[in-house]
Parts: C-alpha cells; structure tokens; sequence
C-alpha cells in the first residue's frame, strides 16, 4: 500500500531533524570530551610544576624561576644576628648544635602565609631533635603589622626583623617564600624557593636533623 | 573605535609575544607592562582616558580591591597637569585565585589584561599624565617585592 505523499515528506523530514540531532550530539561529545582533556591536562601539568620544586641533590635541581639553582646548599650559612619582635638579639650561632629552619617571609606574600602553620606544626613535631624554626620577615611593613600577621598566623617561633644586610648574605631573596635547611654544624643542606608541597617541607626538615644526629645540642 | 581597534591590536601583539617574554627572559624586570597608545577626547567635556596594562603570562598581581588587608592592591597614581581636571581612577574587576596548595584561600587578582579609566576633564591640545602604578606579582608558587611601574599617559583633548 503506497504511503501518501505528505506522511513521506513528514518522514523525511523527521529523520534528517534525527540525523541532525544524532550530528549535533556526536560533535557536542566529541567538544565536550576534548575541552575534558584539555583541562585534565593543564591540571596535571601545573601539579607537576607546582610538587616539583627545587628537586634534592641528584645531579642537581633544574634551575626555575621558583627554583633557583642552589647557592648555598653545602656552604656554612652565613651568620646574622636581628632583631625579634619581642626586642630581643637573636643570631644565628645561638643555634649551633640544632638544626634550623631559616625562612624568609613577607606580610604581602600569600604563599608564605600558607605554609608558616606547617612550619610550627613540624617544630612542635621535631622539638625533641632541637629542631628550630626562625622566620625574617623581609618587609617594608612596620614591625606592628609584621607582628599583627604572625599572630594572625599562630606562629610561636621566632620572628625576626631583617636589616636589609642578611637577604644579600643569603644570595639576594629575590622572591618570598624561601626556605634554608641548615644542619647541626651550621651547613645548609637544603635550600628552597617558592610554595613548596607540606611533605616536602618535612622531607628537607628530616634531612637538616638527619644531618645533625639525634641529639639535642646547644638548646637555647 | 579607532581607540578600540589599537588596544585589541595592542594586546594581540602583546598576547603575541607572551612566549617569548615568558621563554627568553627567565625573571622579568616588570610582570606587569603597559600598553602605551594615543587617544584623543572631546575638549571640555569629562570624558574616560583608558590605561591598560598586560600581566607577563605566568604570573598575577593583586587586583585593586585584594581580599586580605596585608595584601598590596594595585594602585595608579597620577602626577596633577597643567590643564587637566581628573577625578579618582576606576579599576578593574579581579577575578579568583587559589594556590594550589590552599584551595580554600581566593585571593583577587589581575591576570591577562587590565584597565585602569582616568575620568578627566581636558583643555584642548595634547596632554601628557605621568603615572606610576604600583603592584605586587606572584606566580604559582612564589611571591615578588612590590614594585613601582613609572609611565606617561599621552591623549589629546579636541
């Protein structure tokens, strides 16, 4: 039986919308799962920029913007004595025997901020290997407002006030956070520049106490 | 629209070149660059010179309104001239950010490009405004000294 010609043309019609539709949700797929990708991939390309700083020893770390080839890693650390926020004379050599963590820090540097609470979470953490931690605030900020933020913070360790002399000492701090890991001897074992992973911190802690042996010297 | 035309030429050259600012030069003097371009206003009348700026690729600054009171905003400090009246600068809205290791911490930046609109009121001929904008970089991991990015805003009112 012959189908009438307006059903015919309402088939017609009816399957090419299908097509058209089955098309059009091909292609969306097809976007969709591309513009996925694309963003998986830029995710894991800035997790392995970001957990990849400042690479330990082996054959040495890859020099970055955020990571610097190490200058001091293996050097004595250069002395200094500054300022702490209570008033007090604080220097490097009072902490001959322990293993110190010198960070350097800014009120403005929002990366700092993040992770000065690991910092006193690993002092308390390794207080029994005499390990210290001592913050200089490289900062234009008054000392009211250094000490506003660190309170803000929760940091218990010493803060101290830089003096403009102690950066260069160090190699010029060029960018905030960085971090030097200095051993029992007063060597530094690790140095760091930039957000660094928590577990990376701890890493570089364990290497300045490993270094050091287990026992507590020289404590204040 | 002529104006118009040479910002997107601007930033598209800009955007353009941002590879190579980002492979050639490992720690740029400024993250942040002003796109320098003449425009010209009714004589007389308030009127809204833009300055616009490009963030170097990789990096962000402080928007004008940061979330935190300890961050530094950007701020454009115009130098007073000689037959021009300028009102309060108009920013840009930031957008979010989050570093990767504190997702929960937004802080409000500028990335890309941004504008700072001078409302002024001119005299005729031509003008230049000497400025300096003040802001604060990071990257994805590291944060940079505040720093002070002198330049002249050139326009003529007709």
């Amino acid at each position: 039986m012959p189908v009438p010609e307006g059903i015919a043309m309402k088939r017609s019609a009816l399957v090419v919308v299908l097509l058209i539709a089955g098309i059009s949700l091909m292609l969306w797929a097809g976007w969709h799962n591309l513009r996925e990708r694309r963003l998986a991939m830029q995710k894991a390309q800035e997790s392995h920029v970001i957990l990849t700083p400042a690479a330990p020893a082996q054959g040495g770390a890859q020099a970055t913007e955020s990571n610097p080839e190490p200058q001091l890693r293996g050097k004595a650390a250069p002395a200094f004595t500054l300022v702490s926020l209570d008033g007090k004379k604080v220097s490097l050599a009072d902490y001959k025997g322990r293993p110190v963590l010198v960070n350097f820090w800014a009120t403005w540097c929002a990366p700092c901020k993040l992770e000065m609470p690991w910092f006193e979470e690993f002092r308390a953490k390794y207080a029994g290997q005499g390990f210290e931690v001592l913050g200089i605030a490289e900062d234009d900020a008054g000392k009211d407002e250094i000490a506003k933020a660190a309170k803000k913070l929760g940091t218990t360790y010493p803060i101290l006030l830089t003096d403009g002399k102690v950066s260069p000492a160090y190699g010029g701090i060029d960018y905030l956070p960085e971090s030097f890991y200095i051993n029992a001897k007063g060597v530094v074992v690790e140095q760091t520049a930039g957000l660094g992973s928590k577990d990376e911190i701890e890493a570089n802690i364990k290497k300045a106490i490993a270094a050091t042996g287990t026992t507590t010297a020289g404590a204040e | 629209m002529m104006r118009s035309l040479r910002w997107i030429a601007s930033a598209a050259l800009l955007v353009g070149f941002q590879p190579l600012i980002a492979q050639d030069v490992a720690k740029p003097k400024s993250t942040v660059i002003y796109v320098a371009e003449q425009q010209t206003v009714p004589a007389g009348k308030k009127a809204v010179v833009e300055v616009h700026f490009a963030v170097v690729d990789g990096y962000h600054v402080n928007s004008h309104t940061p979330k935190s009171d300890f961050l530094i905003p950007t701020v454009l400090k115009v130098q007073p001239a000689a037959g021009v009246t300028e009102a309060a600068p108009e920013y840009s809205t930031g957008h979010d950010f989050s570093f990767a290791f504190d997702s929960s911490t937004k802080l409000d930046v500028y990335t890309g490009t941004f504008t700072v609109k001078l409302p002024v009121v001119a005299a005729a001929g031509s003008h230049t405004l000497d400025a300096t904008l003040h802001y604060q970089a990071c990257d994805h991991a590291a944060c940079y000294p505040p720093k002070s990015l002198p330049l002249q805003v050139l326009f003529t009112a007709q």
